[in-house]
């Protein structure tokens, strides 16, 4: 009964093998959870629990798709889309993904949240050939496993969407060893894979001027304030902060900074630049002008004249009213989860008039479009076997304007965000 | 009454209901019935400590994530058999429930409960310290991984043996003197009940019982360990569940391992609490009105049901 | 155990409950530990700066710490909701300003329906299964605890939500060090309420009562008390002091979400457990010095890194507990489990 770990990889080899001949006899057996009239689709999603200020993510998601229902679906399909709940707690996660899998009879598991509870599922997901796409997490695993053995075999059915972590670390590193060449460097930064995958993009794209770093600090969740940390990067002499951290402790590290009465050049990574967070940290006292800080998708403050975000406001004022309020302060979740499901609905498109869940990955696998109207303007979704993160652009934000400020886009579009 | 002709027939029927009930279920229920499974090993570890020798522990699932690490890591180092990992979790578990049983000797009552509750929160943060071998945030994946039915087969199999382990220990000699434990250590000493011993004793048994629970529930998770699998809720999770099954009780685990693997599944579907939050909000009160309306838990509750048949006060034990 | 069971108390027992802390060896050790922290932050800027910041952070630990420690005495349980009853008040006051109170208008009136909120908890939930068996209590409370957590999500959700700063965003420079007015705020208003909690039981005919009803019930009942309405006042008082550490806690980490409590909860444990469980003054000690001592090893003790703090935090108090199983300020008790 049990699979081990050879017949594993036979598995997963077969599978790769599957995705290709699939695709070339066009498939002409119907997946689970597809009919001529619907498509249904589910992800796991931190609700409550520490992660949960991500839920707007999957509500963008889900306007995304309703949106996309009353103008006649994908192919006279309707997509369904199933939320559920796992609190950011793997041991949570799997009984859910199985109960997608096997009760609900998903065609894919479309954005689920969360490194680690995607590590507890995608030997599952991979075994059972159920997509397992577009995850809403940033680590290095979830665009180069098409064909490479991870933990054990390759994962054909696995894919991202975000830059990864590491990627965007280098960016702020290469940014500090050009322009602030004898800066103090001081890092904050979470104690798991996330901040320590951050930590690590950093140190290789400060080169030789790593040597700047004076102290890292880390911080668990557990603890109660940052006050000690912080205070430690300053006795060091520190005059650049780089954070890595989820969005609230962000908030709590920029605030507590100017608390000690420490005025450096501050660094946030992407996940924690949402302008909501700054908003509320300069309500606070924190010193947000120059707060440095990286983007991949279009802002409904600083850019409202897109196309893109005419069409966001039109979707969530239509189908996720309760979501507006943030929306028009300028919550990029909102537009993370419609560009994903933009991206979603864009594959299935592509993945033929009667998609199986194997022609959707050769749709993933092959990206190459520019037209998400959600992402910053000239970015471009592209994808191969070898790469399977559609996006590896950012562009550099700067925010000013303080307590009533908004971030600003500086410089050209960086590629090669890996 | 005859308890054991009564107990003789519960267990053939409950038996026999388990071994058929694969063949009735889908793969999904399955997973879902030996998650409970799970849940009744490490209840009953739970009911022998704090049932039987009167001694709190709220840290149990620091013993659950050191059975679940053991068999993850074995598996994914050394590739050993599952089964085998499961006994080296019920030995590690053993020989560690004795160490933390020894302090546990100079504490008591809250203070116990609180000490082991430092136990539950400080363990799931040695893998973040401790990353490269225990993986850090990101998990140890065992090299194999087990189907619905293997762990159905599995967690019950265990589950049957441990319980007519527990019966057999507690009926005689060790049973007697944690229950005297239990009622009066001074009344305990004083007939010749060797206090460090048994109360060790208690720890290191209840503590390699979870073990064996955390091997199951790690092979439940695909084989994946990871330091949010084994947060404080879990160990709050058991000692709900032995509350619901009733201290001091060998037959109510059942009912406490059901409510506590079940309940939350369940009230996800409850169509006017669907949310995440509704179902926190029905977990929690059903917690609270099961105390308030059954404090002796389900076993209190069979026990006051059979009182009123027999119309004579019966033992609520077995 | 048989130190717990032999160890006469009587003498101690017959002076005040302040004097009596005085005469054991605890104090001094506290005395020594307040003259190193002095002359350390002498020494250099960087330990006064630590010291300062985990001043305040121990007055929240103590404030729930104290929580538990009046519950404690008068249920002989541990509140394992404390926490969440805190957050949820927190929320209540985050729900009047957002309707147009001030900070300190909102700030009273929450402590107002706090005291309420402890009663009604006392009166509905607790008091049935309070004579049964200490585990039941506590299982009562662990059902709070996820009760109250999911209402207040279901109610608010459990985005990130934010407050006004009660203090104010100046930074004082005295020397190197820098005095931020919101960690004093935070070091006064908890002080206060825990001065203005101590004045209450020991002063008024209330306070009198109160601890008669939980350290006698049986002859306080004989003399006239009312000894359930005594301790569902208790759990009201615990409330507000919970509430208080709650309000203090937000502006510390700037942001209002339902896991609030969560971590001060588990030190407010240990600190309560470092002081011994008995004792408010020991709870609050507790509090600060687990506050203080945290932050000194953080900065200068390389090995605990931040995910080791919580863990090192237990250690220390598991020391404790080993050498004196009752606390620092504890009194060794005989109890049955």
């Amino acid at each position: 009964m049990r699979i081990n770990g050879r017949i594993g990889a036979l598995v997963a080899a077969l599978a790769v093998t599957g995705v290709a001949a699939g695709a070339a006899a066009g498939a002409h057996r119907a997946d689970p959870g597809i009919t001529k009239t619907s498509i249904k689709i589910g992800g796991t999603f931190p609700l409550t629990g520490v992660a949960s200020l991500y839920k707007t993510i999957p509500a963008a998601e889900k306007a995304y798709y309703d949106y996309v229902n009353a103008h006649g679906g994908v192919n006279g399909r309707k997509i369904d889309f199933e939320i559920l709940d796992d609190a950011y707690d793997p041991s949570k996660t799997v009984p859910l993904v199985q109960q997608l899998v096997e009760k609900d009879k998903v065609f894919a598991v479309v954005g689920s949240l969360g490194t680690a509870p995607g590590l507890a599922t995608w030997g599952y997901l991979n075994s059972k050939k159920v997509p397992q796409v577009l995850l809403a997490t940033g680590d290095s695993y979830w665009g180069f496993c098409v064909k490479k053995a991870c933990a054990g075999s390759p994962k054909p059915w696995t894919s991202g969407w975000q830059p990864d972590y590491p990627g965007e670390g280098k960016v702020y590193g290469r940014y500090i060893a050009a322009n602030m060449p004898n800066a103090k460097i001081g890092v904050l930064y979470q104690n798991d894979a996330y901040g320590k995958n951050y930590y690590a993009g950093l140190r290789v794209g400060l080169g030789a001027k790593k040597e700047n770093i004076v102290d890292a600090e880390s911080y668990d969740v557990t603890n109660p304030s940052l006050t000690q940390q912080i205070l430690a990067l300053k006795s060091k002499g520190a005059d650049v902060f780089v954070v890595f951290a989820t969005p609230s402790p962000t908030i709590t590290a920029l605030v507590t900074a100017a608390k000690v009465g420490w005025s450096p050049t501050t660094f946030i990574n992407n996940v924690s630049a949402n302008r909501l967070f700054l908003l509320a940290a300069a309500a606070n006292g924190a010193n947000v002008d120059g707060v440095i800080s990286t983007t991949y998708v279009a802002s409904p403050t600083t850019q409202p004249d897109l196309p893109g975000m005419k069409l966001a406001k039109q979707i969530i004022d239509q189908y996720a009213p309760s979501l507006a309020s943030s929306f028009a302060q300028g919550d990029t979740n909102i537009v993370y989860g419609l560009g994903v499901a933009w991206t979603f609905v864009h594959a299935l498109q592509k993945a033929g008039r009667n998609p199986t869940r194997a022609s959707l990955m050769k749709a993933l696998h092959s990206l190459n479009t520019s037209k998400n109207p959600f992402v910053y303007p000239g970015i471009k979704l592209q994808t191969s076997e070898n790469d399977n993160f559609p996006i590896e652009q950012e562009i550099m934000i700067r925010w000013s304007g303080g307590a009533r400020g908004d971030w600003h886009p500086f410089g050209k579009l960086l590629s090669g965000v890996r | 009454m005859k308890p054991s002709a009564v107990g003789l027939a519960t267990t053939v029927v409950a038996g026999a209901v388990l071994a058929l009930l694969p063949f009735a279920l889908s793969s999904y229920h399955q997973g879902l019935a030996a998650q409970v499974g799970v849940y009744f090993i490490a209840i009953l570890g739970l009911n022998i400590l704090t049932g039987y020798s009167g001694q709190i522990s709220i840290g149990h699932g620091a013993f659950m994530a050191i059975g679940g690490y053991t068999t993850a890591i074995m598996s994914r180092d050394h590739r050993t058999n599952l089964i085998l990992t499961m006994l080296m979790a019920l030995a590690i578990c053993f020989v560690l429930g004795l160490v933390v049983g020894l302090p546990a000797l100079r504490l008591s009552g809250v203070y116990l409960a609180l000490a082991t509750f430092a136990l539950a929160v400080s363990v799931p943060q040695l893998p973040l310290k401790f990353s490269t071998f225990l993986g850090g945030s990101n998990g140890v994946q065992s090299a194999e991984t087990v189907t619905h039915r293997w762990l159905y087969g599995a967690s019950w199999t265990a589950a049957a043996i441990l319980f007519v382990l527990a019966w057999l220990l507690l009926r005689g000699r060790t049973g007697r003197a944690f229950r005297a434990i239990r009622d009066s250590e001074i009344a305990a000493t004083s007939s010749g009940v060797r206090l460090p011993i048994y109360k060790t004793l208690a720890f290191g048994v209840s503590a390699a019982y979870a073990g064996v629970a955390g091997s199951l529930y790690v092979l439940g998770t695909n084989g994946f360990a990871q330091p949010n699998e084994f947060g404080v809720l879990l160990s709050l999770q058991i000692l709900v569940g032995a509350a619901v099954a009733g201290l001091g009780s060998l037959w109510g685990v059942l009912a406490g391992a059901a409510f506590v693997g079940l309940l939350p599944t369940i009230s996800k579907d409850v169509p006017l609490v669907g949310s995440a939050h509704g179902q926190d909000v029905v977990f929690g009160l059903i917690v609270v009105l099961v105390m308030l309306l059954l404090p002796q838990g389900f076993a209190g509750f069979l026990a006051r049901l059979a009182r009123l048949r027999a119309a004579r006060p019966a033992s609520d034990r077995p | 155990m048989a130190t717990v069971e032999t160890r006469p108390a009587r003498l101690r027992r017959d002076l005040p409950q302040w004097l009596r802390a005085l005469v054991r060896p605890v104090p001094l050790g506290l005395a020594a530990a307040c003259v190193f922290l002095v002359v350390g932050s002498l020494l250099s800027n960087d330990f006064a700066q630590q010291t300062v910041a985990g001043l305040a952070q121990g007055t929240i630990f103590g404030s729930l710490a104290l929580a538990l420690v009046l519950i404690y005495r008068a249920t002989e349980v541990i509140n394992f909701a404390q926490g969440e009853m805190a957050m949820a008040t927190t929320y209540v006051a985050y729900q009047l300003i957002s309707w147009g109170l001030s900070y300190w208008e909102a700030f009273f009136a929450t402590l107002v329906v706090a005291f309420v909120f402890g009663v009604v908890v006392q009166v509905v939930f607790i008091r049935p299964v309070q004579h049964t068996s200490v585990i039941a209590v506590v299982i009562v409370t662990v059902g709070l605890f996820i009760l109250i957590d999911g209402l207040v999500t279901w109610k608010w959700g459990a985005d990130l939500k934010f407050m006004p700063a009660p203090f104010g965003k100046t930074v004082y420079h005295v020397g190197g060090v820098a005095f931020a007015q919101q960690d004093l705020g935070t070091l006064l208003v908890s002080v206060l309420s825990v001065l203005l909690l101590w004045a209450l039981f020991r002063f008024t005919k209330l306070g009198l009562a109160m601890r008669a009803a939980a350290l006698r019930p049986a002859s306080a009942r004989l003399v006239g008390v009312r000894v359930d309405r005594m301790l569902a006042i208790g759990w009201g008082f615990a409330a507000v002091l919970g509430a208080v550490a709650g309000l203090m806690a937000e502006p510390a980490q700037y942001v209002l979400q339902p896991s609030l409590m969560q971590p001060i909860l588990l030190y407010a444990f240990a600190a309560a457990v470092l002081g011994g469980l008995e004792s408010p003054a020991g709870a609050v000690v507790g509090g600060i010095a687990l506050g203080v001592f945290l932050n000194l090893v953080g900065q200068y003790v390389g090995f605990v890194t931040s995910e080791l703090r919580l863990p090192f935090a237990f250690a220390v108090l598991l020391v404790v507990l080993l050498v004196k199983p009752a606390g620092l300020f504890g009194r060794a008790r005989v109890r049955r489990v």
